[in-house]
């Protein structure tokens, strides 16, 4: 375990040193969200929705400052994969996928956190309706907190799979550019899920795309009552063991099969 | 019973080519890597293992390491099967591929080191020893707070090597360590390698296209061709059979001295050089010089054998490889 936890730490030492890359991203987080605010408010203007526009501001806001998580793939780690540098890493008595796991896990978390800790106080100096707004009740911020984890680790299990599946086809830009829509469309970060028909969502709320960023912002906007958070986190760790167990799966497989590339 | 026994070892890579015009599916084509390979090496032993680009050495390193699984043989490293037992079994062994690189690039390659302790969990006391005898040995000092990525590649190959060797291990595989390395840095590698192997016994099965890595290191030289194993003995003993010729360098006083030659030896000028090359079976060197001497007096004279990459060259020719 202590390997992992070794891995964990240094990738994320390798992340902070990416502050370069992290204030262009923020300064892009910001204009998408002030975008997206923007254009709800346009739409609500001329004809408002069910749901009050606070909490769709504060749905852009915590989609855009965690974006990182969502969308972030360790390119270090796939170009391993592709010219045949893993041969290093099936020389360690480890299990790959829990090495990879740890990896995917600390670049993931820090490079959102990176983000979202100076996005989320840019984004609470704004003027009511353009800002964030505060968590329904403390118990909501907690279960919100309790739900993002999971949805990172949901998430990292997600990422492994399309590593898993790059170990098969050696470009991972195929299957991330399809697993990448689903991903953008499914979790929100485009159109709020909250703003989808309701028909819709009973459906789209269940796939492991909204277990990453959706499920806990509902919770911390009080969309999700607390008596459903149970349910939320339960649904969430489900995917988590399902994800996982379809990774190490995958990757025990394609373990097997493994060609290194490049001599 | 051998440190590493391998018996009859197999593998074969499926190719896919480019289509062909006209046809719909992309060919299929089965490469065999190796065919019927086997050896031992005994423990201590420091081993070169060469052969033609495409031979089979990375693949015979990559499944003794555990990384690939073989279509058929076996193979016991220390009594156990490196793919059916392979976290155990790189537990005990060191890789160093030339052109990879394990360290991360990055951060500084103290923090990789860490990393190696931890998923070796070589205890802190033991690990600090390690280090400090490693980092003296390949003179790392320095460099250990510098990002691999702001190192020089003969830096590079130092701090890789030091990061296979930090859990001790009892057997060490290198493929092409000294690759792209200049000829200070080669010799440091070379010496330390000689050093790691006396001093801790290492078994070392070093594969490289540098005929003078393995002529200074290696006292047992694998040749590998195809995928079969051609030769397995000394390395003097296996140049003997292709060493057929001397060149003498000869600079007369007189640059017109005409030297009469016996048959057989071939003269060309260089200038000022007279170049001469012999087969000594044929004609003795102590009678070719005594016959320069007669021919006038000679102001600087130089006999060299031949060159071991021209000696290699002919080898694997003669080989059909």
């Amino acid at each position: 375990m202590r390997s992992y936890l070794s891995a964990f730490r240094l990738r994320w030492k390798m992340e902070l040193q990416y502050r370069g890359a992290m204030i262009g991203g923020i300064i892009c987080q910001i204009m998408f969200g002030l975008i997206l605010i923007a254009l709800y408010r346009a739409l609500y203007a001329s004809k408002p929705q069910e749901m009050p526009i606070e909490h769709v501001v504060t749905y852009v806001w915590l989609q855009q400052a965690f974006f990182r998580m969502l969308l972030a793939s360790d390119a270090d780690l796939l170009d391993k994969i592709r010219s045949g540098g893993i041969a290093y890493d099936l020389c360690r008595p480890l299990s790959l996928y829990g090495f990879y796991y740890a990896r995917i896990m600390a670049q993931k978390m820090t490079g959102s956190l990176m983000r979202a800790v100076p996005m989320l106080v840019f984004a609470s100096l704004l003027p009511k309706g353009w800002g964030i707004s505060l968590p329904a009740s403390v118990p909501a911020l907690l279960c919100a907190l309790a739900g993002l984890v999971l949805g990172l680790l949901c998430v990292s299990a997600l990422e492994n799979i399309t590593m898993a599946f790059t170990m098969k086809t050696l470009d991972p830009r195929g299957i991330q550019a399809m697993l990448n829509m689903l991903m953008m469309v499914l979790s929100g970060n485009i159109l709020p899920l909250t703003l989808f028909p309701d028909s819709w969502q009973k459906v789209i709320t269940l796939l492991p795309y909204a277990q990453l960023l959706d499920a806990p912002i509902r919770l911390y906007t009080g969309d999700t009552p607390l008596s459903e958070a149970p349910r939320i986190l339960a649904l969430q760790a489900g995917w988590i063991v399902v994800l996982t167990a379809l990774g190490i799966l995958l990757w025990n497989r394609h373990q097997k099969q493994i060609i290194v590339q490049g001599g | 019973m051998s440190y590493i026994q391998v018996d009859h070892l197999r593998k074969t890579f499926t190719v896919r080519k480019k289509r062909e015009k006209g046809s719909l599916l992309r060919e299929r084509e089965t490469v065999t890597a190796l065919q019927d390979l086997s050896f031992q090496i005994d423990k201590g032993e420091l081993v070169g293992y060469i052969g033609p680009n495409g031979a089979g050495k990375s693949t015979t390193v990559k499944i003794l390491s555990g990384i690939l699984t073989p279509d058929s043989g076996e193979v016991l490293v220390d009594g156990r099967t490196p793919w059916l037992e392979r976290r155990e079994h790189v537990r005990h062994i060191g890789v160093v591929f030339g052109q990879r690189m394990q360290l991360w690039w990055d951060v500084p390659i103290l923090d990789s080191y860490d990393l190696l302790r931890e998923i070796y969990r070589v205890p802190e006391a033991d690990y600090k020893k390690r280090l400090d005898e490693l980092a003296e040995a390949l003179q790392l000092g320095d460099l250990l707070r510098t990002p691999l990525r702001l190192m020089s590649l003969g830096q590079r190959m130092r701090a890789e090597l030091c990061g296979s060797l930090l859990h001790r291990p009892g057997l060490l595989f290198l493929d092409e360590p000294t690759i792209g390395l200049d000829a200070v840095s080669k010799l440091a590698l070379r010496d330390f390698l000689r050093w790691e192997n006396r001093e801790h016994g290492t078994t070392v099965l070093l594969t490289t296209h540098d005929m003078e890595d393995i002529s200074a290191l290696c006292s047992r030289v694998m040749v590998l061709g195809h995928g079969q194993k051609l030769y397995d003995g000394s390395l003097p003993a296996l140049l003997s059979r292709y060493d057929t010729s001397r060149t003498v360098i000869v600079r007369f006083e007189d640059a017109e001295i005409q030297p009469q030659l016996p048959e057989g030896a071939v003269l060309s000028r260089e200038g000022e050089l007279v170049k001469i090359v012999y087969a000594p079976q044929e004609i003795p060197t102590p009678d070719l010089v005594a016959l320069l001497q007669k021919a006038g007096p000679i102001r600087e004279m130089t006999i060299q054998p031949q060159n071991i990459d021209y000696l290699i060259a002919s080898m694997y020719r003669e080989m059909d490889l």
